[in-house]
């Protein structure tokens, strides 16, 4: 049982990664980004790339990079062009972008699993109430908090993210008062990619790589920024962590169906409250 | 268009497809024109939804391959006659999307779009799952009897026959839309879909008009499902996965949904293309992709907007949705 619990919120911490970056970029464009699941997977499979030739935290560092460059000129050629476009029109453009990606990512690595050792200094166990835990994992819980915090940090005590945040409401009113909104949302685009990248990277030594693996977690990360409501950080950070124990408890309780769960979480608080549970828009 | 010209055109339509069929001889162009006609019921029916409720689905794959699913399953256990399973699919899934249309479409914008995907997953995760009933991930072949409708099931089997049958259903479907679009059901999606609150104040029941076109978008999207069941003698989860309901919304895209055939004509280039490009076929989802961005970005109101502008046709129907718009959101 426990260390059902504890894998939820291991899931639930990578989940956080994911989805701030998808609420950052609901919240700046308004673009629901079907590509964010193919933009972790690259990242992961950069990150082992670089892996082969460094180590692992090179490549924590490098790949976000990479990431981030590609999200900074996705907003400037993509996003910003189309931003008097429907937005149901550009999250079609995400969709071309994820096949394209998809495609991309198997041409260059192939469609054989790969997979990732742990780096050196996290290759040991601790003893948590009886039971072996992967100090990997706990690395990567404390990952997603540090993310979570800062983030919340950021944008309630920085100028930059009181700017975020007041673009995030109303972006015509912002670029009145002076704000550079389509700098601001280049610069919050590339730190939402910089997130699935890492997110890639964190998860790529206890998921193994493979083409699959963006189409697993999107819709996870879908199922947790609709709950949380689209665009809220805050609730995106309560919906991993919830969607992460349901699912452990799910396994537990209800082996047959948990699969189902979060979907029927989903349908439940859609249909209950179509803005999500901190959401104010639709 | 007249009632006249209509039956003229639709006499028409049958004659080239049966024309076509019997006058090919290539087996594998004749399969080919088989699957993009089924792609072409399949995306006629997310392009209803799109083009009169200005809602987009992520999830219609669960009628294309539930249908499948249901003759599949029938049949195994031999409850009903064939006839009987082809009516109980497509019947039973109509009713089914009506009931969830109830609920459904009261909610706006991108969630919409995000709650069709969660049902459409939760039908793939449980097919695939379920190995007792429909042989898990590996799918499950359809028995189809010996005669169907009093056809010999040979006959139809045969690359001219199921062509012939499947164009038909093709046409019917697009004459039976383009008659009952034309009354007084299309003027009151459309005028729901540009402003529900307008429509409601002019004393129109919103409700039960969007959750039939979605309900006979279904029902559409699962009489291709039955056909293309027919046609292969097998289903599998992959008929029920998200990716391919996203597959069958980019061709109602590239097609355009400002005349009722442009899903359709966003099928056949698909496949057209496809088969064009043959040997870099494997590099083709990103081609389609890249496409889709093309289009969208210079041709908004995808090849059938654009070819009816080419030819200067005037404008018989209203204007293309512009899905979600926030006019048609305000209303709750």
């Amino acid at each position: 049982m426990f260390i059902h619990l504890f894998n939820g919120l291991v899931y639930g911490a990578l989940l956080i990664i994911m989805c701030s970056g998808l609420a950052l970029i609901y919240g700046l464009r308004r673009v629901v980004n079907f590509a964010h699941g193919s933009l972790y997977m690259l990242g992961a499979y950069i990150g082992y790339t670089v892996m082969l030739k460094t180590n692992f935290w090179v490549a924590l560092a490098v790949a976000p990079a990479v990431m981030a460059l590609f999200g900074v000129l996705l907003d400037r050629y993509g996003f910003r062009l189309l931003q008097n476009r429907d937005p149901l029109t550009v999250v079609l453009v995400t969709f071309g972008l994820l096949l394209v990606l998809e495609d991309f990512v198997v041409a260059v690595w192939g469609k054989t699993n790969l997979s990732v050792s742990t780096p050196a200094a996290l290759a040991f166990s601790v003893d948590m109430f009886g039971h072996a835990v992967p100090a990997y994992r706990i690395a990567v819980i404390f990952v997603g908090a540090a993310v979570a915090l800062g983030l919340t940090a950021w944008l309630r005590l920085s100028r930059a993210g009181l700017f975020v945040r007041s673009a995030s409401t109303d972006p015509v009113t912002t670029a009145m008062q002076g704000v550079n909104t389509d700098r601001l949302s280049a610069f919050v685009v590339g730190l939402g990619c910089a997130l699935a990248g890492l997110a890639g990277v964190v998860a790529a030594p206890f998921l193994s790589l493979s083409p699959s693996m963006s189409s697993d977690v999107i819709i996870d990360s879908f199922v947790v920024v609709v709950v949380g409501g689209l665009g809220s950080l805050a609730g995106a950070f309560i919906a991993a962590m919830v969607l992460g124990m349901v699912q452990a408890l799910g396994t537990v309780w209800l082996p047959g169906s948990s699969v189902l769960l979060p979907f029927l979480l989903m349908i439940a608080v859609l249909i209950w409250k179509p803005a999500g549970f901190a959401g104010s828009r639709t | 268009m007249k009632t006249s010209h209509l039956s003229i055109a639709t006499v028409a339509a049958l004659a080239i497809g049966a024309a076509v069929a019997f006058g090919l001889s290539s087996g594998t162009l004749l399969s080919l024109l088989t699957q993009a006609t089924h792609y072409a019921i399949f995306a006629l029916g997310v392009g209803l939804l799109l083009r009169q409720n200005g809602m987009v689905s992520f999830g219609h794959a669960l009628y294309f391959g539930s249908s499948g699913y249901i003759i599949a399953i029938l049949l195994q256990l031999k409850a009903v006659p064939a006839e009987a399973a082809v009516g109980i699919a497509v019947l039973g899934l109509t009713a089914f999307a009506f009931v969830i249309g109830l609920v459904i479409v009261r909610v706006p914008g991108v969630a919409f779009g995000m709650l069709t995907l969660a049902i459409g997953q939760m039908a793939f995760l449980t097919a695939s799952r379920s190995r007792g009933l429909t042989g898990g991930a590996d799918g499950m072949n359809v028995d189809w009897p010996s005669t169907l409708f009093g056809v010999p099931t040979e006959l139809l089997l045969k690359p001219a026959g199921m062509l012939i049958l499947s164009w038909s259903v093709l046409v019917l479907v697009l004459l039976g839309l383009g008659v009952l679009l034309r009354g007084r059901f299309g003027s009151v999606t459309e005028a729901t879909r540009d402003n529900e609150e307008r429509a409601r104040f002019i004393g129109i029941r919103t409700l039960l008009p969007r959750a039939a076109v979605y309900a006979l978008s279904g029902g559409i999207t699962s009489l291709a499902g039955v056909l293309a069941a027919l046609n292969t003698g097998f289903i599998s989860p992959e008929g029920l996965h998200w990716s391919l309901s996203g597959v069958a919304l980019m061709m109602v895209v590239v097609g355009g949904t400002r005349v009722l055939w442009g899903p359709a004509l966003g099928a056949a280039v698909y496949f057209l293309a496809k088969d064009v490009l043959g040997d870099h076929a494997q590099h083709w989802m990103a081609i389609f992709g890249t496409a889709l961005i093309v289009v969208i970005v210079f041709a908004p109101e995808g090849l059938s907007g654009a070819l009816c502008r080419l030819l200067r046709t005037p404008r018989r129907q209203p204007p293309a949705p512009a899905a979600g718009n926030p006019s048609a959101r305000v209303a709750h």
